[in-house]
């Protein structure tokens, strides 16, 4: 009914290949993109897109949060992670979607509302966090 | 629209899963309590659409964009683990 028994996100776990990622709802905006890629577009690991399957030209650059928001621990309800049919923590990979600026100065990320991919199943879900104290474009770097 | 007026701990049942009872009103604020099945996803209207506009504004940058976003977090270098 309310918010339930949280737990904490592991904010660091890297994530092995991942080819199709199913999303279990849509995400908001974009109801008729369920299926995305995750195609990784730098050495380091940092910047991945997510890229539809259906929709070619539509993607969204993701970053695992840890390295520019060390802080960062989203706590999702239950519901989620059985949404998600998450088992351990260790499964969960973080991401949260960026809106990049004309720099990177003027680049932000969305906290409000990270993506959860269960790495073992490969279902995914843009979480929309009971938090406002995060919002849906923290400047990437401060 | 359908208007109901709810004293609190009345419920207003929609379809055969969703429940939505009046917990408390407070002055200009009234608690909700919503039972419904996972399939059904419940959010505030004004995060959902907040929500939404961010996504469209970060969908499919240009490949300029995203190249230069690549090569300055490449310059940035991140350090933390």
């Amino acid at each position: 009914m309310i918010a339930h028994v949280t737990r904490p996100v592991d904010a660091g776990s890297a994530a092995p290949d991942l080819p199709v990622i199913e999303m279990v709802h849509a995400l908001p905006g974009f109801p008729q993109a369920r299926q995305f890629a995750l195609v990784e577009l730098d050495d380091a690991g940092l910047l991945s897109a997510l890229q539809s399957v259906d929709h070619p030209d539509l993607r969204f650059l993701v970053v695992p949060p840890h390295t520019f928001f060390p802080d960062y621990a989203p706590v999702v309800d239950d519901e989620v992670v059985a949404e998600l049919g998450v088992t351990s923590a260790e499964e969960v990979q973080l991401l949260v979607i960026l809106t990049a600026g004309e720099s990177l100065a003027a680049t932000t990320a969305n906290l409000l509302a990270p993506v959860l991919i269960n790495t073992s199943n490969r279902r995914a879900l843009q979480v929309i966090l009971d938090d406002n104290a995060f919002s849906v474009s923290t400047p990437l770097v401060a | 629209m359908l208007v109901l007026s709810r004293r609190v701990g009345e419920s207003i049942v929609i379809g055969d899963e969703v429940t939505v009872t009046v917990l408390e009103v407070r002055g200009d604020v009234v608690r909700i309590g919503i039972d419904a099945p996972r399939s059904v996803s419940v959010n505030r209207a004004e995060l959902l659409a907040a929500l939404e506009s961010s996504n469209q504004a970060a969908a499919s940058p240009s490949d300029d964009a995203v190249s230069s976003l690549a090569k300055a977090l490449r310059g940035s270098g991140p350090s933390s683990t």
